[in-house]
C-alpha cells in the first residue's frame, strides 16, 4: 500500500478560548451541569408551585377536614320482637352508639342483611332475646356482629369495636346484677341484725313463744342470705379493699351457723350448743360488716375494681395534621428527589446529548456532581419554603435547626441517588417515571408514614429501611415533633444509600457513556 | 506535495501543499458491526485547514467514521490519529481543540439561545468573561443575535442547526465534525451554512463535514464518496469529475450534420481525445472527452476547422457542465462494475 504522507502529524494548536488552570477548568465543567439545571427548573414555575404549594394545599384541607381516625361504622341493631327486657332503646343508644353509628332499629333480621349486603349500612348487630335474664340462668348469650368490609382495617376496628362494645354490656349488666344485690342486701342486712340480738338472747331463758319467734326468724334468714349470696356477681372489690368472695364466704359461715341454731333449737338443747349459737352470733356480726360495707361501695367499683389513668407526659399527643406534616415534608423531599433524578440521565440519554458529553472535555463525576449540586439546591429551598409553611400551619420545630438542615439535605443525596440509579437503569423516560411511581408506593406502605414499622414482618424491614424516606420520617418526627436527635440508625442509614447508589450510578452511567 | 490515497482505485491525488500538515490521518481502519455494517479498509488523510466533505447515502458508515475520528468508537484494527494522537486515548486538552454538530438537536428547549451556547461553552471550561465576548461574536456570526434571550423549543429548525453551530464553535476548535449539518434544511440556509464553514476553513480552521447531498460537493476543498462502509473515491470536487468521467467533455456542435460522422472520426484519430460520442438523438452534435476541456478545446477546434485539413464548421463548443449528482451515480456504477458481486465488506 502506498505511503499516505510523509509529513509528521503535528498537533494544532491550543485553543486560545480556555484558559486557566486545570483545576479551575474542572471547576468551570461542574458549574456547567449545575446552572443549566438550575436554568431548567426556574423556567417550569408549574413544577415549583405544585412542589410547594401543593403539599401544603394538601395539609391544609387535611387539617380542615379530618375528624376521627376511627372509621365511621353505620349499624343496624336487631332487637328481638317486644324489645329487651331490662334495656329500653335509650340504653341500647348508649351502649352501641359509642362506637357504632345507629342507622336504625329494626326486627325484622332479613331487612338488615338487604341493607349490609347493598352496601347501605357497614355493620348489623343481632341481640339476643333476654340478655339479663340468660345470664341469670348461668347462660351466655351472644351479640352477633356481622360486617361487609373488604378493607382488612374496617374489619379489624369492627371485631376490636364490636368486643369493646360487649365489654361494656357485660359491665352494665354486673352493674345491674351488683345494684339488685345491693339493695337486698341492705334489708337483709336489718335481719341480719335482729336475728344477731335474738341469739343473745337464747343464753337467758325464754318463754316458748319467744324461742319459736326466734326459730322462725332465724329459719327466714337462712334463705334470703342463700339468695344474696347466688346473686352476688361472681366477683368484685369492696371499697374497704376487701372483695365479694370475702363477703360470699362470711354469708356461707353465718348460714352454717344458724343451721346450727336452728338445729338446737328443734332440738331443744339450746343449752348443751351455748357456743355454736355465740358462735353464730359472731358469724353474722361479721356479715354485718360486710353487708355494710358492700351497701356502701358503688356498683362501679365493685364490677370494674381497677380504674384507667391516662397521663401524656408532653401534656397530649399532637393534631393529625401536625403529627403527618414531617411524614409529608419527607415524601415531598423523596419524591421530588426521585423524579427529578429519574428523568435526569435518561432524558440526556434519549436526546443524544451523552454524545457531545463524550466529545466534551467532561467525565462522568463532574456532570454527576454538577446535576447532584443543582438539584440538591433547588429541593432544598422547595423544602425550606414548605417548611415555611408548615410552621404557618402550627407545625414545630422542637430540635436543632442545623441537625434540621444536616437531615434534609442528607436526605435529598439519598433520594437523588436512589433516583439517579432508576434513570441510569431505565431505557425510556416512562419507564423512568414508572419506577419513581413504584418507589412512591412502597414509600407509602413500608416507610412508617402510615403504617408503624413494627406491624411488618421482618424480612419487609429490609425494603423500609433501604428507602430513604424511611430514615427521613422517623428523623423529621424525632426533631420536629420529640426535639430530640434522630437515632443513629437515620443517619447512617441515608449516608449508606447516598454513597452506594452514588457508586453505583458511576460504574453504570459510566459504562453507558462509554457506549453512547 | 502529499497525496490523498483513494483505496477504491489505488490512486493517489495531489491535494495539499507542503506548509500543511494533516490534522486527520487513517490508514486501513477497519470497524466491523456485523455482515455489511462498519467501515472497511477507510484510509484517507485530512489536511489542515481545509473543508472535507464527505458524501454518501443514509447508512453508508459517514456517521461512524466521523464517530471513529472522535473518540466515541475505536477501531478493531488499523491506524488512525486525529490532531496526532490516537482518539482512543484523547486527553481533556485533546478534546478542547474538537468542536461537534451531532446529527440530532441536542441542545435544550428550556434554556435560551445564550444559556444554550454557555453551557456547550463551559463543558470546555471556558471562563464566563470569555464566553461573554466569544458569545457576541458567534451570535452575530449564525445570524442570532436577536434570538439570543428566546428559548431553544420556540427555535426553527434553521436557527437550531445555526445555534448548535455556535455552541459548537464557542470554544474555537481547531477542528469540527459536523455530522450532516444540512440535513433538513432548505436551499437558501444550506447555502448560508457552507458560507459559515467556508468563512471558518479561511480563518484556518479544519472542517469535517458530512452530507447527502451530492451537490455541496462544490464547496469542500476535498469530497469523499462512501458507499456500504467503503471509501469509493476521495478528491478535489473537479478531480472528481474527472475521476468519475474519465477526464472532460467538450460538448460540440457542427454546422453541417453530413460531416458528423467524418468529424468524429478525425477526432477519434488525434492522440489527446479519449472518446467520441454522438449525442443521442442529435445529428450535429458530439461529446468529446480529453483529459482538460479547458487545455484541449482550442486544439481540438483547430484541427477540425483547419482549412488545409477536414475544415470542419463547428457552430459551438464548451466544457459540458457535469452536476455532482451524475458524478456520484458514475462513481457508484462504477463500483458496482468493479464489485459485481456485491462484495461490500
Amino acid at each position: 500500500m502506498a505511503e499516505i504522507t510523509d509529513a509528521t502529524p503535528r498537533r494544532a494548536s491550543t485553543s486560545t478560548m480556555v484558559e486557566g488552570s486545570p483545576l479551575e477548568r474542572w471547576l468551570i465543567r461542574v458549574r456547567a451541569y449545575f446552572r443549566k439545571e438550575i436554568n431548567e427548573l426556574r423556567r417550569q414555575p408549574m413544577l415549583i408551585l405544585s412542589l410547594i404549594g401543593g403539599p401544603l394545599l394538601v395539609l391544609v384541607l387535611f387539617g380542615a377536614s379530618f375528624v376521627n381516625s376511627n372509621p365511621v361504622l353505620r349499624t343496624v341493631i336487631v332487637v328481638p320482637e317486644g324489645g329487651i327486657p331490662g334495656f329500653s332503646e335509650q340504653d341500647i343508644r348508649n351502649l352501641v352508639g359509642l362506637n357504632f353509628t345507629i342507622e336504625e332499629f329494626t326486627s325484622d333480621p332479613e331487612r338488615a342483611d338487604m341493607l349490609l349486603r347493598a352496601g347501605d349500612v357497614d355493620v348489623v348487630q343481632v341481640l339476643p332475646q333476654d340478655v339479663v335474664g340468660a345470664a341469670a340462668r348461668g347462660e351466655r348469650p351472644q351479640i352477633l356482629v356481622r360486617s361487609n368490609a373488604i378493607n382488612p382495617m374496617v374489619e379489624g376496628w369492627v371485631q376490636y369495636l364490636g368486643y369493646v362494645e360487649v365489654n361494656e354490656i357485660n359491665k352494665a349488666l354486673l352493674r345491674q346484677q351488683a345494684a339488685t344485690a345491693q339493695q337486698e342486701a341492705t334489708t337483709i342486712r336489718v335481719k341480719v341484725v335482729d336475728t344477731r340480738g335474738q341469739l343473745g338472747e337464747l343464753e337467758g331463758t325464754l318463754t316458748g313463744a319467744r324461742r319459736a319467734e326466734i326459730q322462725q326468724n332465724v329459719a327466714e334468714l337462712r334463705p334470703l342470705l342463700a339468695g344474696l349470696e347466688a346473686r352476688l356477681p361472681s366477683d368484685g372489690a369492696l371499697a374497704d379493699g376487701t372483695g365479694l368472695g370475702e363477703l360470699r364466704a362470711g354469708i356461707g359461715r353465718a348460714n352454717n351457723g344458724l343451721a346450727a341454731v336452728e338445729a338446737a333449737l328443734s332440738e331443744d338443747a339450746v343449752q348443751a350448743r351455748v357456743d355454736q349459737i355465740a358462735n353464730a352470733a359472731a358469724e353474722l356480726e361479721r356479715v354485718e360488716g360486710l353487708l355494710e360495707t358492700f351497701t356502701n361501695t358503688e356498683p362501679d367499683l365493685i364490677v370494674s375494681p381497677i380504674e384507667q389513668r391516662y397521663e401524656n407526659i408532653r401534656g397530649g399527643a399532637y393534631q393529625a395534621v401536625i403529627y403527618y406534616a414531617p411524614g409529608v415534608l419527607a415524601l415531598l423531599i423523596q419524591h421530588t428527589a426521585i423524579t427529578l433524578g429519574a428523568l435526569a440521565l435518561v432524558r440526556e440519554r434519549m436526546m443524544g446529548a451523552f454524545e457531545v458529553f463524550r466529545v466534551a472535555p467532561v467525565n462522568m463525576i463532574q456532570l454527576l456532581l454538577g446535576k447532584y449540586l443543582g438539584y440538591t439546591i433547588f429541593i432544598a429551598l422547595a423544602a425550606a419554603l414548605l417548611f415555611g409553611g408548615l410552621r404557618l400551619l402550627g407545625v414545630p420545630l422542637l430540635g436543632s435547626l442545623w441537625e434540621f438542615a444536616a437531615l434534609v439535605v442528607l436526605l435529598i443525596l439519598a433520594s437523588l441517588g436512589v433516583g439517579f440509579l432508576i434513570s441510569a437503569v431505565s431505557k425510556t423516560d416512562s419507564q423512568a417515571i414508572q419506577l419513581a411511581m413504584i418507589s412512591l408506593l412502597l414509600s407509602i406502605f413500608f416507610s412508617g408514614f402510615f403504617i408503624a414499622l413494627e406491624s411488618f414482618a421482618r424480612p419487609a424491614l429490609a425494603v423500609s429501611f433501604s428507602l430513604p424516606m424511611t430514615h427521613g420520617v422517623a428523623g423529621f418526627q424525632a426533631l420536629m415533633l420529640r426535639g430530640i436527635s434522630p437515632e443513629w440508625w437515620v443517619w447512617v442509614g441515608l449516608s449508606l444509600i447516598a454513597v452506594i447508589t452514588f457508586g453505583l450510578v458511576v460504574f453504570l452511567t459510566g459504562r453507558q457513556l462509554k457506549q453512547a | 506535495m502529499r497525496g490523498v490515497l483513494c483505496p477504491a482505485v489505488r490512486r493517489e491525488v495531489s491535494v495539499t501543499t507542503a506548509t500543511q500538515r494533516n490534522v486527520i490521518e487513517s490508514n486501513d481502519v477497519n470497524l466491523v458491526f456485523g455482515p455489511g455494517a462498519g467501515v472497511f479498509n477507510q484510509s484517507y488523510v485530512l489536511p489542515e485547514g481545509t473543508i472535507m466533505g464527505m458524501i454518501g447515502p443514509s447508512g453508508c458508515g459517514k456517521t461512524t467514521t466521523v464517530r471513529l475520528a472522535l473518540g466515541l468508537f475505536a477501531p478493531q484494527n488499523g491506524l488512525l490519529n486525529v490532531l496526532g494522537r490516537k482518539p482512543a486515548v484523547f486527553r481533556p486538552l485533546d478534546r478542547e481543540q474538537i468542536g461537534y454538530i451531532p446529527q440530532q438537536f441536542v441542545l435544550y428547549p428550556n434554556l435560551t439561545v445564550e444559556e444554550n451556547a454557555e453551557f456547550v461553552a463551559s463543558l470546555y471550561g471556558m471562563r464566563r468573561a470569555r464566553i461573554k465576548q466569544r458569545m457576541e461574536e458567534l451570535l452575530a456570526f449564525v445570524d442570532l443575535t436577536d434570538a439570543r434571550k428566546r428559548l431553544g423549543s420556540q427555535l426553527s429548525g434553521g436557527m437550531q442547526r445555526r445555534l448548535m453551530l455556535a455552541g459548537a464553535l464557542m470554544h474555537d476548535p481547531a477542528l469540527l465534525f459536523a455530522d450532516e449539518p444540512t440535513a433538513g434544511i432548505d436551499p437558501v440556509l444550506r447555502g448560508r451554512f457552507w458560507e459559515f464553514f467556508r468563512k471558518l476553513r479561511d480563518e484556518g480552521r479544519t472542517l469535517f463535514v458530512t452530507t447527502q447531498v451530492v451537490s455541496e460537493a462544490v464547496y469542500c476543498d476535498f469530497v469523499a464518496v462512501m458507499r456500504k462502509g467503503r471509501l469509493l473515491a476521495i478528491d478535489t470536487p473537479h478531480g472528481l469529475k474527472k475521476r468519475a468521467l474519465g477526464g472532460e467533455i467538450i460538448h460540440m456542435t457542427l454546422e453541417d450534420p453530413a460531416r458528423l460522422k467524418e468529424a468524429a472520426a478525425v477526432l477519434e484519430r488525434y492522440e489527446p481525445v479519449k472518446k467520441v460520442l454522438r449525442v443521442p438523438g442529435s445529428d450535429t452534435e458530439l461529446h468529446v472527452l480529453v483529459e482538460d476541456a479547458g487545455e484541449w478545446l482550442p486544439e481540438v477546434l483547430n484541427i477540425l476547422e483547419n482549412p488545409d485539413g477536414p475544415a470542419i464548421v463547428v457552430a459551438s463548443a464548451e466544457e459540458l457542465p457535469v452536476s455532482y449528482d451524475d458524478v456520484f451515480i458514475r462513481i457508484m456504477e462504477q463500483s458496482e462494475q468493479e464489485a459485481p458481486d456485491g462484495r461490500d465488506n
